[in-house]
C-alpha cells in the first residue's frame, strides 16, 4: 500500500481512525491490491489483436491444430459481432489498446522457491503462501499475467484421480478431454466477449472431478491483472462427473491503473448426472476494470448447479451466470450480490433455461447502490416446450442508501409450456428512517447503524459463503459504507 | 445424448459432452421470432449508435428512447431490436414499411350528450399535446394520419360515460389518430371499442388536465385477420388520475402500448390490462410509467390467459423513477395463466430507480397454470372439473373485469371470457 492509491478511497483521516479502531480491517483497508510491481513483462507484448496475434499465441503455447482452428474462427465472430448496446456503456473499451497475451516466465514453476522474486512479493501481499498452509485451502492456482506460474495440488486430491490444472497445461496433458467439451456450453461465437476470449485465452482452471469423487474442500484460485492495459482472458472448464461434488472459489483482486482494464472471462461447466457443483465469486477487480464475463453450466439428469456471485469491485461489471436444465430433475440455483459505488456499474443477473421436464431453478438477487453508484438486475428464466413440470422462482432485491444512485431490474420470463410454476418479486426499497433511528437508540452511529442494515439484508447470501469470504464481504460491506451518510 | 449431433453444425461429434437443443455455433437465437436471413449480424445493434440515445444508453433503458414525429428519424426494423424482438415482423402487414394510406377505421360517439367528438386537421395545434412517438410504426402512423379524431370531456363534467365506436372496413393498411382531452376537473369513462377488421398503425393521446379523472377502456375485440399497433400515450398533470384499461381479445397481431408520463405533483395512474389469447394469436402490451414528478402513485395488473397452439402473448412493462420523482409509490405486476400446451408467455417488467428517496418500488410477475388447490376445493364441492376450470379462469381474469366500472362491459367482457373457454372444450 505505499505509492498506488485507490482513487475511490475515502479521506485517508477517516480510513486509519476506522483501522485504528478494527485492526483486522488493516488486511483490506485502502484497495489493499491496488499497488503495481513494475510491469517488465508487459511493456513489449503487442497492443491490439488480429489473425497474426492469435497465431501467435496458439504457436506460443505449443497448441494442437484444431485449438489454433478454434481461435481463428471465434477471432472472425468477434471481429463480425457488434458491441452488445442493451447494457452498461461499453465505449470506453478500446480493443486496439489491449494487451492480449503477456508471458511473465518462461515455464511453469513446480514450487514456491521457483518463483520470480516480483511475483512471489506479488502474492506474498495477496496472502497465498498464508492460504495455501491453511488447511482449509486445497490446491491454489494463482494465476499472474495471463498464465499460471504457480500450481500445486494437494496428494490426497491427485490420488482420488481430481485433476486440478491451470488451462494451459491440461490441454498439453488432456487434449482429448478438451477437444469433447472445450466449446461445448459456451460455443466460439456465443457473444462478442465470449467470442474474443476463445480467440486469445490464456490461463484459467482445469477442473475434473471422476465419478463418485467428493471433493471435499473448496479449490480456489487467485487471478490478477497486473500489465497496464492489458486484458485477461482465462478460460476456466470443470467437469464433474456422474455423481460427484466440488465446490470452486474464485477471487479476483486487481491493482489499480488509470487506464481501462478489460477481464472477459469464459466459464464452463458440465454437471453430469446426479452430480453437483457449486462455483463460488467474489469479484473485486479494481474500479477502472470491465468485468464482462460469460459463465454457464449444463446440468443433466438429476444434477445440481449453484452459483454464489458477489460483485464489489469494477467499473462494469456484466455477468449473469447461466445453467441449461438439459436432464430431467437437474436444478439450478443463483446467490447473487452486488454493490454499486461511485462510478460503478453493475450489471448482474442469471439465465436459467429449462429444457426437460421437472427441472427446478431459483434466482436470489440482492444489490446496494450508493455514491451514485447503478446496479441493475438481469435476468432470463425460459422454459422450452416439453419442459414440464418446471419450477422456477426469482426474486431481487435492492437497497437504495442516498438520492443519487440508481437501482435497474430487467427480468425476462419466458414460458412455452403451461405446466410450470414461475414467480418474480422484486422489490427496491431505502433504508428507512425508522430503522436507523431505532439503532442509534441503541448507541450506534450512523454509519455503523447503516453498515449493519446492510449486512443484515446481504446475510442470506454472506451465510452462504465459506467463512473467510463471509467474514470478507462484511468487511468489505463496512469499508463501502463508511462515509456513506451525511 | 450423444447421437443428437445435429444441433452442432460443424462441429465433430462429442462424445458424452452435453449437447444444448438449439444451440449453433453462434449460441443459441435469442430473437426466434424474427428471421434473420439477410446478415448474421443485423439489428439495431449491428448498426450500434447511429440513432436514439447513442453511446452509453442502452437499447432497453427506456430514459434513452429515441421520440420523433419524423419516421424517417427511426432505423428500418430488422425484427432484432429490443422491442421488436417479440413481434412477427413478418405479420404486421407493412405497418412499418409501408405508405399507410388505405381508409381509417370509422368513429363514432355514443352514451353521452357532454363529451363530444370533432375532427382536426393534422397541423391543428393539439396535435402532439401529449404524444410524441416512440417507434417507427407509431411515427409511420403519425405521418399518415391527415385528421385527427378529438373526444373532449369538458370541464367539470361528472360521471360521464361515453363509447368511442372503431369499426374497421377494409384490410388496406391505414393510419389513425385520436385525441382525448380531459379538461379541468372533469370525471368520464370512455371506452375505444375496436372492432371490425384493419390493419391499423394507431396513435392515441390523452390529456389528462389538473384534478380531471378520466378511466380509458381500450377493447380490442377486432376479427381475427385484423393488425393493430395502437400507441397510447398519456400526459397526466397534477392532481388528476388516469385509469386505463387495454382489453385484448381479437385480431391476428395487436400491440398495445400504453404510456403515462406524470408532469405535476399528486398525481395517480393505474394501468390494467386483460388478454385471452387462442391459438395463432399474437397479443403484445407494452407499457410505461414516467415518474418525472415527485409524490406521484401508479399501480400496474395486467393478466392474461393463452390457449391454442401458437399462442402467445408479450408483456413488457417499464417504470422509470426519474431522480426528481422522490416520494414516488409504485408497483406492477403481470400474471399469466397458461392453459394449454404450445402456448408462450413471455413477461419483463422492467424497473429503473434513479433515486432512494422513493416510498415504495416493487413488481411481480407470475406464470403458471390452473392452481390445482382451487380446482380440487370446487371439485370438492360437486363441481364438475370443465365448470370448475371456468370458474377458475374466470375468477383469475374478474379481478381485471371489475377494474372497469360499467355493467354492460363487464358482462359483455365475462360473455366473451366464456365464449373464449368454451372454445377450449373442443
Amino acid at each position: 500500500m505505499t505509492d498506488q492509491i485507490a482513487q475511490e478511497s475515502a479521506d485517508p483521516g477517516v480510513i486509519s481512525e476506522i483501522l485504528e479502531k478494527n485492526p483486522e480491517l488493516q488486511g483490506i483497508g485502502n484497495y489493499e491490491y491496488g499497488w503495481a510491481d513494475k510491469d517488465v513483462a508487459g511493456a513489449n507484448a503487442r497492443r491490439g489483436i488480429d489473425k497474426d496475434v492469435v497465431a501467435n499465441i496458439s504457436a506460443l503455447k505449443s497448441e494442437p491444430e484444431w485449438m489454433l482452428d478454434i481461435r481463428q474462427k471465434a477471432l472472425k465472430y468477434f471481429d463480425r459481432k457488434p458491441m452488445p448496446t442493451w447494457g452498461p456503456d461499453l465505449s470506453g473499451i478500446d480493443f486496439d489498446n489491449i494487451k492480449y497475451f503477456v508471458r511473465s516466465t518462461e515455464k511453469q514453476a513446480t514450487s514456491w522457491e521457483d518463483l520470480p522474486e516480483d511475483i512471489k512479493n506479488t502474492y506474498d501481499k495477496l496472502g497465498i503462501p498464508e492460504a495455501e498452509k491453511q488447511a482449509l485451502v486445497s490446491g491454489v492456482a494463482a494465476q499472474y499475467e495471463s498464465e499460471v506460474v504457480y500450481h500445486q495440488l494437494r496428494e490426497d486430491l491427485e490420488r482420488q484421480g481430481v485433476i486440478f490444472l491451470d488451462t494451459d497445461t491440461g490441454l498439453k496433458e488432456h487434449p482429448e478431454i478438451f477437444q469433447e467439451y472445450f466449446g461445448s456450453v459456451i460455443p466460439a461465437g456465443d457473444n462478442k466477449f465470449a467470442s474474443l476470449n476463445t480467440a486469445a485465452w490464456s490461463g484459467g482452471s482445469f477442473v475434473y472431478v471422476p465419478k463418485g469423487v467428493h471433493v471435499e474442500i473448496p479449490l480456489q484460485a487467485y487471478f490478477r491483472i497486473n500489465t497496464e492495459n492489458m486484458g485477461q482472458f482465462e478460460r476456466t472448464l470443470i467437469i464433474a462427473d456422474e455423481g460427484s461434488y466440488v465446490h470452486y472459489i474464485e477471487g479476483c483482486t486487481a491493482p489499480v491503473y488509470k487506464s481501462d482494464s478489460l477481464h472477459s472471462a469464459v466459464v464452463e461447466i458440465i454437471v453430469k448426472k446426479n452430480a453437483r457443483v457449486r462455483y463460488t465469486t467474489i469479484q473485486n477487480w479494481s474500479n477502472n476494470v470491465y468485468n464482462l464475463v460469460t459463465k454457464r453450466a449444463v446440468c443433466e439428469e438429476g444434477a445440481t448447479m449453484e452459483w454464489v456471485d458477489g460483485n464489489i469491485g469494477s467499473k462494469v461489471t456484466m455477468k449473469y451466470p447461466a445453467v441449461y436444465l438439459v436432464g430431467e430433475h437437474a436444478k439450478g440455483e443463483t446467490l447473487s450480490i452486488a454493490f454499486a459505488g461511485a462510478d460503478q456499474h453493475q450489471d448482474t443477473g442469471s439465465k436459467m433455461v429449462h429444457i426437460a421436464p421437472n427441472t427446478s431453478s431459483a434466482i436470489v438477487a440482492k444489490s446496494v447502490a450508493r455514491n451514485g453508484g447503478r446496479s441493475a438486475y438481469r435476468g432470463l428464466v425460459q422454459v422450452r416446450e416439453g419442459a414440464k413440470g418446471t419450477k422456477n422462482s426469482v426474486v431481487c432485491d435492492a437497497l437504495l442508501v442516498d438520492q443519487i444512485s440508481r437501482s435497474d431490474t430487467y427480468p425476462y420470463i419466458d414460458v412455452r409450456e403451461d405446466d410450470v410454476t414461475m414467480g418474480h418479486e422484486a422489490t427496491v426499497s431505502r433504508v428507512s428512517e425508522e430503522q436507523l433511528f431505532y439503532l442509534q437508540s441503541r448507541g450506534l452511529a450512523e454509519d455503523e447503524a447503516m453498515a449493519m442494515i446492510v449486512r443484515g439484508f446481504v446475510e442470506p447470501i454472506a451465510r452462504e459463503l465459506p467463512m473467510e469470504y463471509a467474514l470478507e464481504l462484511n468487511r468489505l460491506i463496512e469499508l463501502q459504507m463508511e462515509g456513506s451518510v451525511g | 445424448m450423444s447421437e443428437t449431433t445435429t444441433h452442432i453444425p460443424e462441429e465433430k461429434a462429442r462424445i458424452g459432452a452435453p449437447s444444448i437443443p438449439g444451440f449453433t455455433e453462434e449460441g443459441e437465437d435469442l430473437s426466434p421470432i424474427n428471421d434473420n436471413t439477410s446478415s448474421p449480424l443485423g439489428g439495431s445493434a449491428a448498426k450500434a449508435h447511429s440513432h436514439g440515445g447513442g453511446v452509453g444508453v442502452p437499447d432497453s433503458s427506456r430514459a434513452g428512447r429515441l421520440t420523433s414525429y419524423n419516421v424517417d428519424d427511426f432505423a428500418k426494423l430488422t425484427g432484432r431490436e429490443e422491442d421488436w424482438r417479440f413481434t412477427p415482423l413478418k405479420r404486421i402487414k407493412g405497418l412499418h414499411t409501408d405508405e399507410l394510406t388505405g381508409a381509417a377505421p370509422k368513429v363514432e360517439l355514443t352514451g353521452s350528450d357532454v363529451v363530444t367528438l370533432s375532427e382536426v386537421p393534422a397541423d391543428d395545434v393539439l396535435n402532439g399535446i401529449a404524444h410524441t412517438p416512440d417507434d417507427r410504426v407509431s411515427a409511420n402512423g403519425w405521418k399518415y394520419a391527415t385528421t385527427s379524431q378529438v373526444v373532449t370531456i369538458p370541464k367539470n363534467a361528472e360521471g360521464e360515460k361515453a363509447t368511442l365506436r372503431i369499426t374497421g372496413e377494409s384490410l388496406e393498411a391505414a393510419a389513425q389518430h385520436i385525441i382525448v382531452v380531459a379538461e379541468e376537473n372533469s370525471e368520464a369513462t370512455v371506452v375505444l371499442d375496436h372492432v371490425g377488421s384493419a390493419v391499423l398503425a394507431q396513435n392515441v393521446e390523452f390529456d389528462v388536465r389538473p384534478n380531471a379523472r378520466l378511466t380509458v377502456v381500450s377493447l380490442q375485440a377486432w376479427e381475427d385477420d385484423s393488425v393493430h399497433a395502437s400507441s397510447q400515450q398519456a400526459l397526466v398533470a397534477a392532481g388528476a388520475s388516469f385509469k386505463h384499461v387495454a382489453v385484448t381479445f381479437g385480431g391476428d397481431l395487436v400491440r398495445v402500448n400504453p404510456s403515462a408520463r406524470f408532469t405535476g405533483e399528486r398525481a395517480e395512474v393505474e394501468l390494467y390490462g386483460l388478454y385471452f389469447a387462442d391459438a395463432g394469436q399474437h397479443l403484445e402490451h407494452r407499457l410505461f410509467v414516467d415518474h418525472a414528478v415527485a409524490n406521484c402513485k401508479s399501480n400496474v395488473l395486467y393478466k392474461g390467459a393463452l390457449q391454442g397452439k401458437d399462442a402467445h402473448t408479450v408483456w413488457v412493462g417499464d417504470v422509470l423513477i426519474q431522480k426528481a420523482a422522490v416520494g414516488t409509490d409504485s408497483y406492477e405486476a403481470n400474471r399469466n395463466l397458461v392453459l394449454t400446451d404450445g402456448a408462450r408467455a413471455d413477461s419483463v417488467p422492467n424497473l429503473e430507480i434513479e433515486t432512494g428517496l422513493i416510498d415504495g418500488a416493487g413488481h411481480a410477475s407470475t406464470t403458471g397454470r390452473f392452481d390445482d388447490e382451487h380446482l380440487f376445493y370446487l371439485m370438492a364441492r360437486g363441481i364438475d372439473e370443465k365448470t370448475a376450470r371456468r370458474l377458475v379462469v374466470r375468477g383469475f381474469l374478474n379481478e381485471i373485469v371489475q377494474q372497469i366500472g360499467d355493467e354492460a362491459l363487464q358482462e359483455r367482457l365475462t360473455d366473451t371470457i366464456e365464449s373464449e373457454l368454451a372454445a377450449t372444450d373442443n
